[in-house]
């Protein structure tokens, strides 16, 4: 018994405690990050059927039941898993191989330090709803998901396919540029709310403005959320920004992947869509903050109030967050079915000409309100 | 000699010619049925009615003897409706049954149709008189009396160029019908042209029949290797598959084609035909076969000297291939042990083609016996019974044709180049095959002296390659090449050992009128 | 009427160089499709074919998968003529044809054989059958297929009557009921 005791004194009970929680947050967020991304992949090819008069998947079936070809996603996934897994035969096969692992690892990890609540008194204790909070948390998001250029780029430099490359070339110029005007579209939320801690930018965003107007940031800040949401699209390469695809002309750094490898790109692109919507939610619509619910319940404007459980308060939150999430999806994947594709040159003249002075003349704008207010 | 205008254009011809020749030298066209330039003028058809000038009638152009000053027309509105009355007469109880007919697509019926007639049938199908149709007319042919158009053509032909006299036309007026005489069937050596004069589908092939539709086919001008005369004939093939062969006329060689020569393509048909090597009774792709024959040939010389191999040349192969044996022999092997002896009695036989000589090429080897010597064929007999021949190369047929003389060779070795599997009567461990010439060209010398090309129609099967590059490869794989590995240095070493400076006349291309008056 | 459609070719002014507004202007049109055709999907114009067959105006014109007609005695009419091989632009006809040895009808296809991965359905064999005996009437829509062999059509597959057949339409057809010859000649 006695030379386990360095172990049992490291595996104390708060360490365990904690370990588990995190544990049930990673699996609750992930589980719900990768099921709405197949989800989003049938939301997909519905949504721009229906707005361009067309039915839209409807042929897979289970048992004869098709539901509204909801098994769509099931039948592509088990085709990917069917198709030849090809390696070009002058490819570099690590890098060929590490890149999609490289696309998919950082944009997963950016989703640590989104809150996806308040937070809920489990048998005495606080638990935060959010996987990771530290002051620092909105830069380890962009950081993070910064390094989603090294798996574009390695994509199609480990190709050895010119088309590839050309796609790569495209991706990265675009992904730098668009990486820094979107950390400065930024600025002007953080000078107001002063902290960089999202779970906390969130609380202050439940403040209500001449008393009745939720001091969302994009009340605050909508020329910001306006520039944020363009650059924010650039960096997920969709369309308009999706020159780096071009599929009239280069099919993109991932011409040359098929099977899941493929997969993994498609999957990428379409979690950097939840994660968009999550930190646009988060940093200027409220992130789960429902308007007047506070932690005694709804405390309406004219004295009207309302109390609540706390643990439905968490869930009306956490559902919330959702909604307010789905609803930028929706806009997002709107977006891409309405507007017609950037030229490259107009792509880089919109970030250095267009969204960096606008955001710089933002900062000067709140810094000279602040100072004055 | 006579001067006669004929459509505006003048043209003089020798006293004695029809109008039909008249205007044919002109180029000016006249149809007809039962006209054919190599059989006797029977004027039964009418159909190449023209207008004289001064006559008061439409005459035959097939039998109207020119005279001086005569002007004859064959445009009128007077000949036009004539032609179209005949044609509609003719067809009055014609079954049109070319959807079954052989004969579609070459048929005179329905190009004069086209031509001249363009007519509604004014009579119901239901009425036309009925008449027997296909039974068996000897061993090629079909006869379907329905079809036929009485223009005796058939008659004509078993009269006076067989003068066999098999057919008849039985019955009279309306009611008389081509039959076959007494007991006979038409089983003459050349009974298919009968198939190929008849200008519509009464007589018919039996070999051909329903083999393939004639427009379809592609024509591709060669020779005969049936016997020693040569003939010029058409290889009509589709899709890599000889169909049938036809005579292709030249007044140099031939007019008809002898059943016999018609059937020489069945050598090709899958069933006989020897597409793979044999060694050893066991079947193998024919290029590493060469190896085997090659080892044969290198053991028997380092055995028993070069001299213990025999090489026979065959008068059933070309030049190229004979000189390529030559070469093998003399130039490779180093053999005195060769053999081009192979000539025997030539000239026709039955005064129209057939010659008594069987084999294409008896001619091909006097040519390069002058060149390469070797020796004379009791001599190679003596030396093989006498056992000092250790290994035999040799082309099947022509060692076939030796055997009588030879004693037991069941165990002398050999290396056999065969054709079809027919013609391996005996026992070998060593067969290999070589393209025929439909498949690859080669030079035939005829009884006459007169040399002639064969033309590749089709693809030889997969892996078959010309004897003469079979014999190239087998000299290299001994080590000491005969260097003739491409149709270049064939034609190089030909000319300079065979041929000399001798023109090969061209043969008749398919569709020009020397060909086509076969059928006409 | 020819319409002539005047295109505006003034330069933007600022609001739409802008493109925020008009981005905004054209995510109306688009959400309003969407939302419109999602709440009343019976609006959608999709036939849901094969499920739902809309009557064509000239569904007689139509041509569908080949069949071959048969005889009353269960003959195939056809008598390899090669006629429509002849005509087929796709050559995806392959016809081998035999001798009867009592039928007086003397040739028939002992293969028969299309290949609907290279037809192009331009019903071209029709036209050309002297015999009425193939059609493109069966209403099977060629193609779709798991298996390269089940788009390869033999004479079995393509033997089919329809109600009201065999017609005796066909030159070969006099010879099917067996034609009497007067004499011998």
């Amino acid at each position: 018994m006695e030379k386990f005791k360095p172990v049992i004194s490291l595996l104390n009970l708060d360490l365990l405690l904690f370990t588990a929680i995190t544990a049930v947050k990673i699996g609750f967020l992930l589980g719900a990050v990768m099921g709405f991304t197949a989800f989003l992949t049938w939301v997909e090819r519905k949504l721009s059927s229906l707005m361009q008069d067309r039915v839209g998947p409807n042929r897979a079936s289970i048992f004869g039941f098709t539901l509204l070809g909801l098994f769509h996603p099931i039948a592509d996934g088990i085709k990917l898993m069917m198709k030849e897994d090809f390696v070009p035969a002058r490819a570099d096969k690590v890098l060929f191989t590490l890149a999609p692992v490289l696309t998919l690892v950082p944009v997963l990890a950016a989703f640590a330090v989104i809150p996806f609540g308040n937070y809920v008194d489990v048998m005495g204790l606080r638990v935060e709803l959010v996987i990771a909070r530290f002051p620092l948390g909105l830069l380890y998001a962009l950081a993070v998901s910064g390094f989603a250029i090294y798996g574009t780029f390695l994509a199609g430099w480990s190709s050895k396919s010119n088309f590839a490359l050309l796609g790569a070339l495209r991706g990265a110029a675009q992904m730098i540029s668009y990486e820094v005007v979107l950390g400065l579209t930024l600025i002007g939320l953080l000078m107001i709310y002063g902290t960089a801690d999202l779970q906390q930018i969130v609380r202050e965003q439940g403040k209500l403005l001449f008393g009745f107007i939720p001091a969302w940031g994009v009340v605050y800040q909508f020329p910001a959320f306006i520039l944020f949401l363009a650059a924010a699209i650039a960096e997920n390469k969709r369309t308009p920004f999706d020159v780096v695809e071009g599929e009239s002309e280069i099919i993109g750094y991932f011409m040359e992947y098929s099977s899941m490898r493929f997969a993994v790109f498609m999957f990428a692109e379409f979690i950097e869509i939840i994660l968009i919507s999550m930190l646009a939610v988060t940093l200027f619509l409220g992130g789960w903050q429902v308007p007047f619910l506070e932690e005694a319940g709804f405390l309406f404007p004219g004295g009207l109030a309302l109390p609540v459980h706390p643990y439905l308060t968490a869930l009306a939150q956490m559902g919330a967050f959702a909604a307010k999430t789905a609803f930028m999806c929706w806009a997002l994947m709107t977006l891409r079915w309405t507007v017609p594709r950037f030229r490259f040159d107009q792509v880089m003249k919109l970030a250095w000409q267009g969204i960096l002075p606008l955001s710089l003349l933002n900062i000067l704008i709140t810094g000279l309100a602040l100072t004055l207010i | 000699m006579p001067k006669l205008t004929i459509d505006g254009k003048t043209i003089e011809m020798p006293k004695g010619a029809t109008i039909l020749q008249a205007a044919q030298a002109l180029g000016v066209y006249i149809p007809r049925y039962c006209y054919h330039p190599s059989l006797p003028v029977s004027g039964t058809c009418r159909m190449c009615v023209v207008e004289v000038e001064k006559t008061a009638k439409l005459q035959i152009a097939c039998a109207t003897e020119i005279a001086d000053g005569m002007a004859v027309r064959t445009d009128t509105p007077a000949v036009k409706k004539a032609r179209r009355d005949v044609l509609e007469y003719l067809l009055i109880n014609h079954p049109v049954d070319c959807p079954i007919c052989d004969q579609a697509g070459e048929c005179f019926l329905q190009d004069y149709y086209m031509d001249h007639g363009l007519h509604k049938s004014r009579i119901a199908p239901g009425d036309k008189i009925r008449r027997s149709k296909r039974r068996a007319a000897g061993k090629y042919l079909t006869l379907d009396n329905e079809r036929c158009i009485l223009c005796t053509r058939c008659v004509r032909f078993c009269d006076e160029v067989t003068r066999t006299g098999e057919l008849t036309v039985s019955g009279r007026n309306d009611a008389s019908f081509i039959d076959m005489k007494e007991g006979k069937g038409v089983d003459n050596d050349y009974s298919l042209n009968i198939a190929d004069i008849c200008p519509v589908g009464a007589f018919t092939s039996r070999d051909f029949r329903f083999k393939a539709r004639v427009w379809f086919l592609k024509k591709t001008g060669s020779i005969c290797t049936g016997c020693a005369a040569g003939c010029n004939i058409e290889v009509h093939h589709n899709e890599g598959i000889v169909h049938r062969l036809m005579p292709a006329p030249n007044p140099e060689t031939n007019t008809w084609l002898c059943d016999r020569g018609r059937m020489t393509y069945k050598v090709l048909r899958a069933g006989d035909r020897l597409s793979k090597a044999r060694i050893k009774k066991g079947s193998m792709e024919p290029e590493p076969a060469l190896r085997q024959a090659a080892h044969l040939i290198d053991d028997a010389a380092h055995r028993a000297g070069p001299e213990s191999v025999a090489v026979l040349g065959s008068p059933y192969l070309s030049l190229e291939d004979n000189l390529a044996i030559a070469e093998l022999a003399s130039g490779s092997i180093k053999t005195g042990a060769l053999c081009l002896d192979f000539s025997c009695e030539q000239g026709v036989k039955d005064g129209i083609l057939i010659n008594k000589d069987q084999t294409p090429n008896a001619n091909g080897l006097k040519l390069l016996r002058a060149r390469y010597g070797g020796l004379d064929q009791n001599a190679l007999i003596g030396l093989i019974n006498s056992g000092r021949i250790k290994l035999i190369v040799a082309e099947a047929r022509a060692l076939n044709s030796l055997r009588e003389k030879l004693r037991d060779l069941s165990n002398i070795p050999t290396v056999i180049l065969a054709l079809a599997k027919s013609d391996l009567d005996f026992d070998s461990d060593c067969v290999l095959p070589y393209a025929s010439y439909f498949e690859t060209e080669g030079h035939f010398v005829n009884y006459k002296g007169r040399i002639q090309k064969t033309a590749a129609a089709v693809a030889a099967p997969e892996g078959v390659q010309p004897l003469w590059l079979v014999l190239s490869k087998i000299s290299s794989y001994t080590g000491a090449p005969i260097k003739i590995e491409d149709t270049k240095a064939m034609s190089a070493k030909l000319s300079e050992y065979a041929l000399g400076k001798s023109v090969i006349p061209a043969i008749c291309k398919p569709g020009s009128i020397a060909a086509k008056s076969t059928r006409e | 009427m020819i319409e002539i459609k005047k295109v505006d070719n003034r330069p933007l002014n600022l609001l739409e160089r802008l493109y925020i507004w008009e981005i905004f202007k054209g995510f109306l049109v688009t959400s309003g499709h969407f939302f419109r055709n999602l709440f009343n999907p019976k609006g959608l114009i999709t036939v849901q074919y094969p499920e739902v067959k809309r009557p064509l105006e000239y569904a007689a014109k139509r041509r569908t998968r080949h069949r071959l007609k048969v005889r009353a005695d269960g003959s195939p009419k056809c008598v390899a003529c090669f006629l429509c091989a002849t005509a087929c632009p796709a050559n995806c006809i392959h016809i081998e044809a035999a001798e009867y040895q009592a039928n007086p009808v003397e040739k028939y296809p002992a293969v028969f054989d299309v290949d609907l991965a290279r037809c192009v359905v331009c019903g071209m064999c029709v036209e050309a059958c002297p015999e009425d005996a193939i059609a493109m009437d069966t209403e099977e829509i060629p193609g779709g297929a798991l298996k390269r062999e089940e788009m390869y059509l033999t004479r079995e597959k393509l033997f089919r009557n329809l109600p009201g057949e065999p017609s005796l339409k066909g030159a070969a057809n006099r010879l099917a009921q067996g034609g009497k010859g007067i004499g011998r000649g």
